[in-house]
């Protein structure tokens, strides 16, 4: 990890410099990943590319601003992370719009939660996941992407969408509320197990 | 511990955010307290339903394409373009939808208008927009004898 950390260092000086080939390197390393995130908010695979491509060239944009003491990869991150949410802006749906939501969202449950049967195919379940995410607000969507899949820990999340801790807990708190809530809905069949 | 805490804390615990200091003692009373052992459970269900997918696909050569773009000098901004315009062309062919939409109804109708004016307009080539016209034989002979009564004036009533 560290000696990646290093790598990216030495390849952003590089492609500071000008080197086309250290740039690329870069994005190799991280595309993947990049793709993963922008896949949690479009299924659209021309506009994942256009978003991830997006990312990358403002990542190149600001190389210089790039503050080498923190990892490439949240900050790289970071750009991927407004580059959905400014597109999401773009196409009339604002995340600041979401923030009314908050209030709107009921206390938990009482219902336990369901769990995805032990018949589900990986694949299924993300499918019915990603179907429950997208009827979410952005708000919302982004904590859970960000805690739940990337494995960020709350400071991470903080650091990354301009919060404190304290909003990350319970925005993530009234997201898995909203989260149970939808898919319990959508899914009446899972509220029986578990 | 109070329950009242302990719940409070169960999404850090899930989470991995807790301190051992702080999550020793939770621990402790979820091993004694059944329905705060219930509520962690449920959030470990909710966290299952966010098993990893398969990898996103990314297209071959996509890592130089944009170094390639990086280093022509395209901001980034250009791809924003393009989303605007195939927003654009998507509202284009919106437009276009509508358009043909509003033609088809102007022609629809314009065959009504024209089949309804058709409906409205009498049929029998006997029938005159002239009211006078079945009448106007009547009328000569009406004219023809005041003619003769003219040429014979003792038939005229006499002035008083």
């Amino acid at each position: 990890m560290e000696q990646e950390a290093t790598d990216d260092t030495c390849l952003v000086e590089e492609a500071l410099g000008g080197n086309q080939a250290s740039f690329q390197l870069l994005v190799e390393r991280y595309e993947q990943r990049i793709f993963n995130l922008i896949r949690h908010y479009t299924r659209n695979p021309v506009e994942i590319e256009d978003l991830a491509q997006e990312t990358f060239l403002k990542a190149f944009r600001r190389l210089s601003s790039f503050q080498r003491q923190s990892s490439f990869y949240t900050w790289l991150y970071r750009i991927g992370v407004n580059t959905i949410l400014d597109s999401l802006k773009r196409r009339g749906r604002s995340p600041v719009q979401a923030v009314e939501d908050l209030e709107a969202v009921p206390a938990a449950s009482s219902a336990s939660s369901p769990s995805p049967s032990a018949t589900l195919e990986r694949e299924e379940i993300a499918r019915i996941t990603q179907g429950v995410l997208e009827e979410l607000p952005e708000i919302f969507r982004t904590v859970l992407v960000l805690r739940e899949y990337e494995d960020m820990a709350y400071q991470d999340i903080a650091d990354m969408l301009g919060i404190s801790i304290g909003t990350v807990e319970s925005r993530l708190f009234r997201a898995r509320a909203r989260f149970k809530e939808r898919l319990l809905q959508k899914h009446p069949e899972f509220g029986n197990e578990s | 511990m109070e329950c009242q805490n302990a719940r409070s804390m169960i999404p850090s615990y899930c989470d991995g955010e807790l301190s051992e200091a702080q999550a020793g003692p939770l621990r402790q009373h979820l091993l004694d307290c059944q329905p705060c052992r219930g509520s962690a459970q449920d959030l470990k269900n909710l966290k299952r339903w966010f098993a990893a997918s398969e990898a996103a696909a990314v297209p071959h050569g996509f890592a130089a394409r944009v170094a390639r773009r990086a280093m022509q000098g395209d901001t980034g901004e250009l791809v924003a373009g393009e989303a605007v315009l195939r927003t654009g062309e998507e509202g284009g062919r919106l437009l276009h939808f509508v358009l043909a939409c509003t033609a088809a109804a102007a022609g629809l109708m314009l065959m009504l208008a024209i089949g309804v004016r058709q409906l409205g307009l009498p049929q029998s080539p006997r029938i005159s927009a002239d009211p006078t016209k079945p009448s106007l034989e009547r009328a000569l002979q009406d004219l023809d004898r005041i003619n003769r009564a003219e040429k014979a004036p003792h038939a005229l009533p006499k002035k008083p």
